[in-house]
């Protein structure tokens, strides 16, 4: 791996819910190294937005963490960190729905504007040049006229825009993206992914991307981590995941979707559905829809265990599935 | 003989923006025309994919097959009789539509045993007696334990809760079902299921499906048949392994080209659809796919294509669709 810049170790996030807690992200490990671009992909409520609000410390109130999350800062070796030191320093954040994460009652152009002038300190007239800049820069057409637009004057696809133009605004090295294309037609994600792969190449940022699905995650990314109920299950250069996946679920999930490019076998999709936080199944949360399931698997420690150099999964009987079953 | 489901020269406007503004100018109160004069037609058991960007109008050409938004020209048969803008409940029960967002369109505060129950019963599909057994027999057929319909809405999955949709749309019996997006709002370890049952329905109850989706590679499992929509039109019109295999219009094959891939890493800046669609309420002369056309021609400004081919199931709306092809039979 090139020089680290994110390590998420052992994190863990407990939340109330109703009369009780749950722990919905439950001992979860990430490594990115500079410019490198992760993917991570679960289904909702696997826990993927909370790991991201974590690491940029937008968790709600309420909310304990245990863990360590350290972050390189400058060209050192990663330390750990306070949301302060990063929000419009070094981490970026944008969302699915860019309406609700954008302030409705500010124009487009102030909106972009706005970690300019609070970071940098820039004037105000710098700070809308720069606006304009940005707006350019993330193919927004006539940025100076839709400088002065609401955000409710614009399509979801340029919202998607502006919120990525927000988001570069204050130079971060490390953009994470909660499912920015998610909301979008086919049309606009190609787009945005396009762009996104353009901004990571010629501004040298490294990327998180959230997504549940996995086609979306291999045009970006490098590396993918594959999470269920609260936990990173697989791990593993994207290309070699996409292959051979380590882990059921990784097969399960690749073999849910209809893939464009082939004609129809018939599709498996997984029994039952994602567990609920208030009711992890013991052992291998995933072992209730697993095929492969064995009797010990429900006593199974959770361990993300390394299967080659670069790769880890926490099945422990990655023999069976390696041999396609009993 | 004529087809089963005939859709000719369909169009449905909306007003929008202010009628008295217009009339103080002396203009037309402005009209938004989002399905343009669409025709095709579907045999019995027949399986047809609508796709398109959002806007395009898939929404609205269903719910106007529905008869759930008036038309405002063109017509409608089903069987060979006309389906006109009043239908009795008896030509209602016959298309039947399940929508995209399942928790929305089911009453919280029912059972779902109670919710079929009065749809049964207002229906008059099957005598009172027979109530119970043909709840019973709704959930088996959508793949749902019995036990749940004392349950309500809300204690219930994503996954089931659309099978109860679809258990609703089938209570009355309908010939023809329409999927709108029926499994977008899914996880996607759920929505396989979903859409092997769409499949099983239609063989075993000889179902018309319409699936509508923005999402090819869904549509692609689902239909025998796709229709591609952009801004209120039919623009090709082909059987599912043609369209895949050699698709004829330049807008089907930038929306293939915009499907993400297993293992194809996006270049920088790349994009296989540049801008987004305009307005229906400002379209361009000529061909409304012109202004993001790479293919476009000076005749392209002028003439607007028809959406033709050498058969009915091979259409598409572009001057040089069929052009140095030979078309296979
Ligand atoms: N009740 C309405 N009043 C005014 N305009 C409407 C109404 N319903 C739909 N429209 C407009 O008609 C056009 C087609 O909308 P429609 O909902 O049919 O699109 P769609 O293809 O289903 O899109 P999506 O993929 O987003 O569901 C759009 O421009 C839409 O804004
Ligand atoms: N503010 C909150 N309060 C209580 N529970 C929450 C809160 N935010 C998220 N959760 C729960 O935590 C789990 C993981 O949520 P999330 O990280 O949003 O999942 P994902 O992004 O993978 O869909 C879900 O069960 C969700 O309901
Ligand atoms: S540990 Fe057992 S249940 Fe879990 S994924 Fe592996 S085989 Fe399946
Ligand atoms: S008619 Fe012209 S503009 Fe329209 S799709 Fe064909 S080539 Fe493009
Ligand atoms: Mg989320
Ligand atoms: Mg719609």
């Amino acid at each position: 791996m090139t020089k680290r810049l994110l390590e998420v170790e052992d994190l863990r996030i407990t939340l109330q819910a109703g009369s009780g807690t749950i722990t919905p992200v439950d001992g979860v490990n990430l490594a990115l190294g500079r410019g490198e671009a992760l993917g991570i992909a679960g289904e909702s409520g696997s826990g993927k937005s909370l790991t991201l609000k974590s690491i940029i410390g937008l968790l709600p109130q309420g909310a304990q963490v245990e863990g360590n999350l350290r972050f390189a800062l400058g060209d050192e070796s990663p330390i750990p960190y306070t949301s302060t030191d990063v929000h419009g320093r070094g981490i970026s954040i944008i969302f699915q729905e860019p309406m609700t994460a954008l302030n409705p009652t500010m124009r487009v152009g102030d909106l972009i504007a706005e970690g300019p002038r609070i970071h940098e300190g820039l004037s105000k007239t710098a700070a809308r040049e720069r606006a304009v800049e940005l707006m350019r820069q993330v193919g927004i057409p006539a940025p100076e006229r839709r400088a002065k637009m609401w955000p409710h004057q614009l399509s979801g696809g340029l919202r998607q825009r502006v919120m990525i133009a927000t988001a570069l605004s204050t130079r971060p090295k490390l953009l994470l993206c909660d499912e920015p294309t998610t909301a979008l037609d086919v049309s606009i994600q190609d787009q945005i992914l396009g762009l996104l792969q353009e901004i990571r190449i010629n501004l040298g940022m490294s990327i998180i991307f959230v997504s549940h699905d996995l086609a979306v995650l291999g045009e970006l990314c490098d590396r993918l981590a594959i999470m269920y109920a609260g936990q990173i299950v697989e791990t593993g250069p994207t290309d070699d995941v996409f292959t051979k996946p380590n882990h059921p679920y990784t097969e399960a999930l690749m073999t849910s979707v209809p893939s464009f490019d082939a004609t129809s076998v018939k599709l498996a999709g997984i029994e039952g559905h994602p567990p609920d936080p208030r009711s992890f199944p013991p052992g291998c949360r995933f072992s209730p829809r697993c095929r492969y399931a064995r009797e010990d698997c429900t006593e199974a420690d959770f361990e993300l265990v390394a299967t080659d150099a670069d790769r880890s999964s926490a099945c422990i009987h990655t023999e069976v599935f390696a041999e396609g079953g009993r | 003989m004529s087809a089963f489901l005939e859709v000719r020269d369909l169009t449905v406007t909306f007003r929008v923006g202010s009628a008295l503004k217009a009339r103080l100018r002396g203009e037309p109160p402005p009209d938004l025309t989002a399905v343009d004069g669409i025709s095709f037609t579907a045999e019995r058991g027949e399986s047809i994919g609508i796709v398109g960007e959002s806007g395009c109008g898939k929404s609205t050409l269903a719910k106007a097959i529905t008869g759930l938004v008036p038309v405002a020209s063109g017509s409608l048969h089903l069987d060979g009789n006309p389906l006109t803008a009043r239908r009795d409940p008896a030509t209602m029960r016959r298309i039947q539509m399940v929508f995209q967002d399942p928790s929305s369109s089911l009453n919280p505060s029912l059972t779902i045993e109670r919710m079929l129950s009065e749809l049964l019963n207002v229906h008059r599909i099957v005598p009172r007696d027979a109530i119970a057994d043909r709840c019973g027999e709704l959930m088996e057929l959508v793949e749902l334990p019995r036990s749940l319909l004392k349950s309500r809405p809300g204690r219930l999955s994503g996954g089931q809760r659309q099978r109860v949709g679809i258990a609703r749309a089938l209570a009355l019996e309908p010939e023809v079902l329409i999927a709108d997006e029926a499994v977008a709002a899914l996880d996607v370890s759920v929505q396989a299921p979903v859409l092997n049952l769409l499949n099983s329905l239609r063989e075993d109850l000889g179902l018309t499906l319409m699936f509508i989706s923005h999402d090819l590679a869904v549509v692609r499992y689902v239909s025998d048949r796709v229709i591609v929509m952009y801004l209120g039109r039919a623009v090709e019109d082909r059987s599912t392994a043609e369209l895949f295999d050699d698709p004829r219009h330049p807008y089907t094959r930038a929306l293939m080209a915009a499907a993400p891939k297993f293992g194809v890493k996006k270049a920088p800046g790349e994009s296989a659809l540049k801008g987004e669609p305009p307005s229906a309420l400002k379209l361009p002369s000529g061909c409304r796919f012109r202004p993001r056309c790479p293919i476009a021609e000076e005749i392209c400004e002028q003439t607007e294509p028809d959406l033709a081919g050498p058969s009915p199931i091979q259409r598409a709306a572009c001057h040089f669709a069929w052009d140095g092809h030979e078309v296979r039979s």
